[in-house]
């Protein structure tokens, strides 16, 4: 194999995929990235055996042929090369790269030792706009849960439908759903339980305005672009029913200003318990009192005006929950509806203009024991 | 640094005194008192008095054979909610009185007094002592002994010199001379297979072991026991009271009168234990996320299944399926009549800790909302009415229809 690339392709291809090589593995080959040059193109692939990334660059390809090599240390030796074209070539199991007068040779090993990445048929798929699988994604995947007691609930749930998508993603404790209009196909309707990391790669090498393919093959989901191509293992199960636990007849109903409660939530964090988070929330006609007490450490008080016309409620919550959750609310206000003190809470951003969002985000409340 | 003033308040055969408290006429009359057990079954004694005690009568020994070396004793069931309340009063004497205390069982409490030379006007620490003795016997009628020390393990091993009610204290500097006196087998920690090795190789006293270098012992007991024992032979424990130390599990089991065969026996008495374990758990403002269930077949072979829920439980409900699921398993590998059956919580959490509501939380722990309340309203009957006043049906049915609460024998109570 041998190809000329320019530092910053070969840059941005180690980039894109060594992101996807584990830290630490008992296979070495998993510790390096496959390089495959055919057709005037360089194709560099990393895996950890669930998410797999394969990117595709130019390269002036001299002597098509394929090697793995060293991932991070090939990536950290692109860095600091100067800038201009580098000269890539292999010589049995070593790697050779040549840019003025640096030299470095690296041991690789054989390509056929490289586990084959998924074969996926993106023909035979779904397509999806980039700017809303992005907006799902960002919405949505920090409510995973991180227990491995229901690994089911360390995937997000992704739906989609004729003319719609969704995303759910719950800890048990608190839940985040968005979903938006897509363009109707005749694709059929689908779900996947997808790890989370899978879909950081998918926000990170895929940009907003591309249209991505998406493909299942048993138990593996593709996502390509033109010069992208990321690969999961699924989640196997069944997801939880999360629609019966989304309260519909929540009566009281506040309209908040999310700066103010996101900043009075912070104060409060820093007095409440280590391990609870446990803070107290109050409303009563317009107003909202914070209240805060740990026993050993001292207490808070702190008072929001709000819109909110309900009877009097006092509901507690996991302080760092509401904040997370605030995080990714875009509007000025939050709408944040109730039942009782030990039913679920809802926060959904308020529609400014006519720009209606569907997103809701769920938090269980605290017991108030007292 | 001064040295460390720690002192051990251990309650002298506390069984034995709550149930002469309880029952003054029965146990209060009877000198030659064994609590624990019946005289026809096998039950263990928990507790003898010290009259008992001199016929060779000792703690977790079978109540037959110690009827066999003391025939003329009395024998009554442990007192159980009668210690505990008596136990937290002797706590609560304590804390007033020292600054740091930990509760190291219902009857053992360890106390801190370092810093408090000045705010005790410099009495000596046998004094202290002796004055925390007497305040303990005024305002509890527990009699207490107590041994003092620069270490706990001291103040442990001083506390044994120091019984019956009275106070043995281990000066600083003191601490060799006072463990070359003792046996090896009086060190804590020190069981009779390692008392044994050690005898082969002609150590029995302590003294005999000082001039033991660390590597013979590394090379005969391994890396860690070899260090241990070599530290443990010079009093060496940086071992704190820790007035918070986190109590690690709950657990109550039963040795039956008579080996059970049947399944819906089994059940009932699971059924029992874990309604007892459960309360004990709610009582202490705890929830647990580990439940095993513990079964000695008659053969003596003893089996544990343990089953942990993602998120933590408390309600007799939720603790019962688990124990019932593990029991089945249990007895699903081996059905053979049964002798003993205990039931434990671990992975304990404060109640206040936890309260973090659940999605999905019939799912995870079996657990239900319905499931906390009843249980709490229960709770609540039988601390206005005692602990009968609510029992399920089929317990019911059963001390009907066998009208000897005392059939089980043995019973343990562990907090």
């Amino acid at each position: 194999m041998k190809f000329t690339i320019t530092r910053q392709n070969l840059h941005n291809g180690l980039a894109a995929v060594s992101a996807s090589i584990p830290s630490k593995t008992t296979l070495p080959v998993l510790s390096n990235i496959l390089f495959e040059a055919r057709e005037g193109m360089v194709w560099m692939s990393g895996t950890d055996l669930d998410v797999s990334v394969r990117v595709k660059v130019p390269a002036d390809v001299k002597e098509e042929g394929s090697l793995t090599a060293p991932g991070k240390k090939l990536q950290e030796i692109t860095r600091e090369l100067p800038d201009q074209p580098v000269e890539v070539s292999t010589r049995g199991d070593q790697i050779e790269l040549s840019s003025g007068h640096s030299n470095f040779k690296f041991n690789g090993l054989p390509a056929e030792e490289f586990p084959s990445l998924p074969q996926v048929q993106f023909d035979e798929g779904w397509r999806v706009g980039g700017a809303d699988l992005q907006r799902l994604i960002h919405h949505t995947s920090f409510a995973v849960s991180t227990e491995e007691s229901r690994p089911i609930l360390n995937g997000v749930l992704w739906e989609l439908r004729d003319g719609s998508m969704r995303m759910i993603a719950t800890n048990g404790h608190r839940l985040a759903r968005m979903g938006v209009a897509t363009a109707p196909s005749n694709a059929p309707s689908a779900d996947f339980i997808v790890p989370p990391a899978a879909l950081q790669h998918v926000q990170r090498l895929f940009k907003g305005e591309e249209e991505l393919m998406v493909a299942r093959n048993g138990n593996h989901l593709g996502f390509g672009s033109e010069a992208v191509e990321v690969f999961s293992r699924l989640i196997e199960g069944t997801y939880p029913n999360y629609d019966q636990v989304i309260p519909r007849d929540n009566d009281k109903v506040a309209t908040v200003p999310k700066k103010a409660l996101e900043s009075a939530v912070r104060r409060m964090a820093v007095v409440a318990s280590d391990q609870t988070h446990r803070i107290r929330l109050k409303f009563e006609t317009d107003r909202v009192h914070l209240n805060v007490l740990t026993p050993d450490l001292g207490e808070g008080h702190d008072e929001i005006d709000v819109g909110y016309a309900g009877e009097e409620l006092e509901i507690g919550f996991n302080a760092n929950y509401l904040l997370e959750v605030l995080r990714y609310m875009a509007s000025d206000e939050v709408k944040v509806t109730f039942k009782a003190p030990e039913r679920a809470a809802t926060v959904e951003p308020v529609a400014e203009g006519d720009e209606s969002i569907d997103y809701l985000c769920l938090i269980m409340p605290l017991r108030l024991l007292d | 640094m001064p040295p460390r003033r720690i002192l051990l308040v251990d309650c002298d055969a506390f069984y034995v005194q709550v149930a002469r408290l309880t029952d003054p006429q029965g146990a209060g009359r009877a000198p030659l008192l064994i609590v624990g057990g019946s005289p026809t079954g096998r039950g263990v004694v928990t507790s003898a008095s010290y009259e008992a005690r001199a016929y060779g009568v000792r703690s977790a020994m079978p109540t037959a054979q110690a009827l066999r070396l003391c025939p003329q004793a009395t024998v009554v069931p442990v007192p159980r909610s009668a210690c505990v309340a008596r136990s937290r009063e002797v706590g609560t004497v304590l804390r007033e009185l020292a600054p740091v205390v930990q509760a190291a069982s219902i009857d053992e409490f360890y106390l801190d007094l370092s810093g408090t030379e000045r705010l005790f006007h410099g009495e000596s620490l046998g004094d202290t002592a002796d004055r925390f003795r007497r305040e303990v016997l005024r305002r509890t009628e527990i009699s207490v002994s107590v041994g003092g020390g620069t270490r706990r393990v001291i103040a442990k091993l001083a506390t044994r010199r120091a019984k019956p009610a009275g106070v043995y204290v281990v000066e600083p500097g003191e601490e060799q001379a006072f463990l070359s006196t003792l046996d090896l087998a009086d060190l804590p920690g020190v069981g009779p297979a390692l008392v044994e090795a050690l005898r082969k190789r002609g150590l029995v006293r302590v003294e005999d072991a000082l001039g033991v270098q660390l590597e013979w012992f590394q090379a005969w007991l391994g890396k860690n026991r070899g260090a241990w024992l070599h530290r443990r032979i010079r009093g060496l424990d940086d071992s704190e009271v820790d007035p918070h130390e986190a109590r690690k599990s709950i657990s109550s089991e039963r040795t039956f009168s008579e080996d059970i065969t049947g399944d819906e026996d089994l059940e009932i008495r699971l059924l029992e234990l874990s309604r007892s374990v459960a309360a004990t758990l709610r009582r202490k403002g705890l929830r647990v996320r580990t439940v095993t269930v513990k079964l000695r077949d008659h053969d003596f072979r003893t089996r544990v299944h343990s089953r942990t829920s993602p998120e933590p439980i408390e309600s007799d409900a939720a603790i019962h399926e688990a124990a019932l699921t593990l029991l089945r398993e249990l007895r699903s590998e081996r059905r053979v009549p049964a002798r003993l059956l205990g039931v434990g919580l671990s992975g304990l959490a404060s109640a206040s800790e936890g309260g973090q509501l659940g999605l999905f939380q019939e799912a995870g722990t079996g657990e239900t909302e319905r499931d906390r309340r009843v249980s709490h309203a229960v709770d609540a009957l039988r601390s206005r009415f005692g602990d009968d006043a609510v029992l399920p049906g089929r317990i019911v049915d059963r001390t009907h229809r066998r009208h000897d609460p005392s059939d089980d024998e043995g019973s343990t109570h562990d907090e």
